[in-house]
């Protein structure tokens, strides 16, 4: 019968399975027959005990700095409560709460800003105290009450070649910057900065051999601190500007950079 | 035709977390899921090297593998109320996540194209397997019972479990038919499963 053909054709997969020694395609397969085999996963458990243990003879001794930046970013990293349990199951990671909608003023702008909002003070705070080193007990404090964080921010901040940058601005306000090329992303905050007429607004830019391209406008801060701001997208030669334009926002600069990093 | 493993008893589990039992890092894992951060140092100090040592063995440059641990363990702190322990030791779960990751990146990299033919002129690395794998007390049961295997058995194993290929290039790096090699791998899992001692 075919459906037994089938279904047997599926289940010599199991081994290789339990090894990961199969393509994508073929994984997809075998866990589709496998969401209807209550054996085939008892056995699967069992072969993996095993392959762990294969894998744990081969344990090694560990990179020096690696403890410390996984501690760091898990720090900074938001856990899973049980009740997502499912959808992350099936692949469906929670998205970062993304509140692009209010930082971009039309949808026709390229998306490469995100805020780290998740729950959103909690967050930016966190991604503050790492980014500017503060590191009061009243901060702490939020942070564990909100167990909020935001995983791009530490993908950035926890890279290997991460690098700050701290520039002052001219009408005053500083601006930091952590950036890593190996993530072709960076991380913005800025402090201080001199608050602009309502009809303007500050906006950000890359630019470098692939162009200018206006990442967004800055968001109102909250005591005067904006961000943490998650700039992807980041190429080899670019610079990080910033310019106020009208509050709509403009396709390419219409004032003198204000900030010109090379990245 | 038996399946192997259905029959076996379900209470009557041994550990395949080392010397200490399982419930000691289910504990753990359960206080890191509370976010625990002195529990998920003792979770990395227990796991991480394995990881590591089988992230390395796939990937095999050091900066990937050092990449890709960092991710797994970062995973196990982010899901670790995920972990649900009726299915299988702490270990198996870590270790599964890292070695999949592993994989995942090795064949993100090379099309899979490029790879079937690269790996056709890759050495069975059994020896350097076997040496790395040559100390202490659980390495030696390891390589005991790789030992008790087939030769086919064994090299298919060390080929898709230690570096990461798909059952297809195994095939193609032995010369024999998928169809063996795909038996031949359950074959091998099951004989070290019960050389092992797990039983699930």
């Amino acid at each position: 019968m075919k459906l037994i053909s089938r279904r047997t054709d599926a289940h010599t997969l199991i081994g290789a399975y339990a090894m990961d020694a199969i393509t994508a395609r073929d994984r997809e397969r075998f866990e589709r027959h496998l969401a209807g085999c209550e054996e085939c996963a008892r056995e699967i458990a069992g072969l993996r005990e095993a392959t762990a243990m294969l894998g744990a003879a081969t344990a090694r001794p560990l990179p020096a700095g690696l403890k410390e930046r996984v501690m760091t970013a898990a720090e900074v990293t938001r856990q899973q409560p049980p009740a997502e349990e499912q959808a992350a199951r099936t692949g469906t990671r929670a998205a970062p709460r993304d509140i692009t909608g209010t930082w971009f003023r039309s949808l026709a702008w390229p998306g490469r800003l995100t805020l780290a909002a998740g729950t959103a003070a909690a967050a930016a705070v966190l991604a503050i105290a790492v980014v500017f080193g503060v590191t009061n007990g009243n901060m702490r404090q939020q942070l564990n009450q909100a167990q909020a964080s935001s995983r791009q921010i530490a993908v950035v901040l926890t890279a290997q070649d991460a690098h700050m940058m701290t520039r002052a601005m001219p009408n005053g306000g500083t601006v930091r910057i952590v950036v890593s090329k190996t993530r072709h992303a960076l991380v913005f905050t800025a402090k201080g900065l001199r608050p602009l007429p309502a009809s303007q607004e500050y906006e950000l830019w890359l630019t470098g051999p692939a162009g200018t391209r206006s990442i967004g406008m800055l968001p109102a801060g909250s005591d005067g601190v904006i961000g943490p701001v998650v700039v992807s997208g980041v190429r080899a030669g670019d610079h990080l500007a910033l310019t106020d334009e009208p509050a709509r926002g403009t396709a390419r600069p219409t004032t003198p950079m204000m900030l010109d990093v090379a990245l | 035709m038996r399946a192997f493993g259905s029959q076996e008893p379900q209470g009557r589990r041994r550990p395949a977390d080392g010397a200490r039992p399982r419930d000691d890092l289910e504990a753990q894992i359960g206080l890191v899921a509370r976010g625990d951060g002195a529990a998920f140092d003792a979770l990395y100090e227990r796991l991480a090297p394995s990881v590591f040592g089988v992230v390395k063995g796939v990937i095999r440059d050091p900066a990937q593998s050092e990449e890709v641990t960092q991710e797994v363990l970062l995973e196990v702190w982010r899901t670790a109320a995920k972990f649900a322990p009726g299915r299988g030791s702490v270990t198996a779960w870590v270790m599964t996540m890292a070695h999949r990751r592993a994989v995942d990146r090795v064949r993100s990299v090379q099309k899979e194209a490029e790879r079937e033919r690269r790996v056709a002129t890759e050495e069975v690395p059994y020896d350097e397997v076997t040496e790395a794998v040559e100390s202490s007390l659980e390495r030696e049961r390891v390589r005991r019972c790789l030992n008790s295997l087939t030769d086919v058995q064994r090299e298919s194993l060390i080929l898709a479990y230690y570096r990461g290929h798909t059952y297809s290039q195994v095939a193609g790096l032995l010369g024999v038919p998928t169809g063996t090699v795909k038996t031949r791998m359950r074959d091998a899992l099951i004989r070290m499963r019960d050389c092992l001692g797990v039983d699930e």
